[in-house]
């Protein structure tokens, strides 16, 4: 851990701080308003296909709202983004390489049990 | 790149705190960790549609157990946990240790609340017949949640933690920042895994009269 005597922040370290406090709200609010839309939407009586990419949409809209702005990839450097794809690209890849290995018209479940 | 982070820059090659860049490429990789876990939830969901079968032999659905207000309910306590989370990082890096303080116990008690729903919703589910070992079904569920449960109670575990190592006064200047700001991405990629689950596994589960899966099962079961 640090020593407490190192100097203190800068004006205008401070000011980007309450720009960024006022980003948290905002964005808070609107986490707030798409989770209660989800709910909403799959109670509508609009075909499975539209409410399943709308909410595939949400979903990221949101995932990649928290990583940019609370988890702070907005303001840090481009490194870190491109690291943390990475290993999201690499996530949805497994999903993509499973879904075409266990094509699901072509399996007997019966070999489970 | 902001003005402000340039000020900050670390004495390091890439510019960045090793303890952010080991802390962001875990995170990567545990992306890859849950990607694996929701993958195979689905992909057994498509290829079991029918639920599981309980202790007197009936065929039950996951929709008859899955409770929307109990998820609906957990999934805004991690949103706003992971806002005044948010938050106890802006007050670290002002020095307000009293504010970080406020908002961390804020996250804890949010976090413990999640979690009471968890074991609240486990209970219940054991209770109706889902067990880890009756279905595929039954242990995916158990198993991607349950991971997911684990990581946000070593989230709270490394919150309360730092929350009383607060008060030795050594949790100051910008290594402490750093410090919180370390542990606050790990409580933000736990909310985020839950932005998922909550779609991939809860509400999709509530799509037409057997959910998204439905369309799998053979024309009896229905």
């Amino acid at each position: 851990m640090s020593s407490s005597h190192e100097a203190a922040p800068s004006k205008a370290f401070l000011a980007e701080e309450v720009r960024r406090y006022h980003h948290f709200i905002v964005l808070a609010l609107w986490l707030a308003v798409v989770t209660g839309a989800e709910i909403v939407l799959i109670y509508l009586p609009l075909p499975t296909a539209v409410i399943f990419t709308i909410l595939t949409l949400m979903s990221a809209g949101k995932f990649f709202a928290v990583i940019m702005w609370f988890m702070h990839l907005i303001y840090d450097k481009r490194l870190l983004f491109w690291c943390f794809l990475a290993g999201l690209v690499l996530a949805f890849a497994t999903f993509a390489a499973m879904l075409a290995l266990f094509s699901a018209d072509r399996i007997d479940t019966r070999w489970f049990s | 790149m902001s003005d402000t982070a340039a000020a900050h820059e670390a004495p390091t090659s890439t510019g960045i705190d090793h303890k952010k860049l080991i802390m962001w490429l875990f995170l990567a990789s545990d992306c890859m960790f849950f990607g694996t876990l929701i993958s195979t939830h689905l992909l057994y969901r498509k290829l079991f549609p029918a639920g599981f079968t309980d202790a007197e032999g009936h065929q039950r659905f996951i929709q008859d157990l899955f409770s929307i207000e109990l998820t609906s309910f957990s999934t805004f306590i991690l949103l706003m946990s992971s806002f005044l989370m948010a938050l106890a990082v802006s007050a670290m890096h002002k020095g307000q240790v009293k504010s970080f303080r406020r908002n961390v116990l804020g996250v804890i008690v949010f976090g413990l609340i999640f979690l009471g729903c968890q074991v609240f919703e486990f209970t219940h589910f054991y209770h109706k017949g889902l067990t880890i070992q009756n279905s595929v079904l039954g242990s995916t569920f158990y198993v991607l949640t349950g991971t997911h449960g684990t990581h946000v109670a070593i989230g709270v575990l490394w919150l309360i933690l730092l929350y009383f190592y607060s008060f030795t006064g050594k949790l100051g200047g910008h290594m402490g920042a750093l410090d919180v700001e370390v542990a606050g991405l790990y409580w933000h990629f736990v909310d985020i895994v839950w932005i998922i689950i909550f779609t991939a596994v809860y509400l999709v589960e509530y799509l037409g009269p057997y959910g998204i899966w439905g369309s799998g099962l053979p024309a009896v079961v229905k």
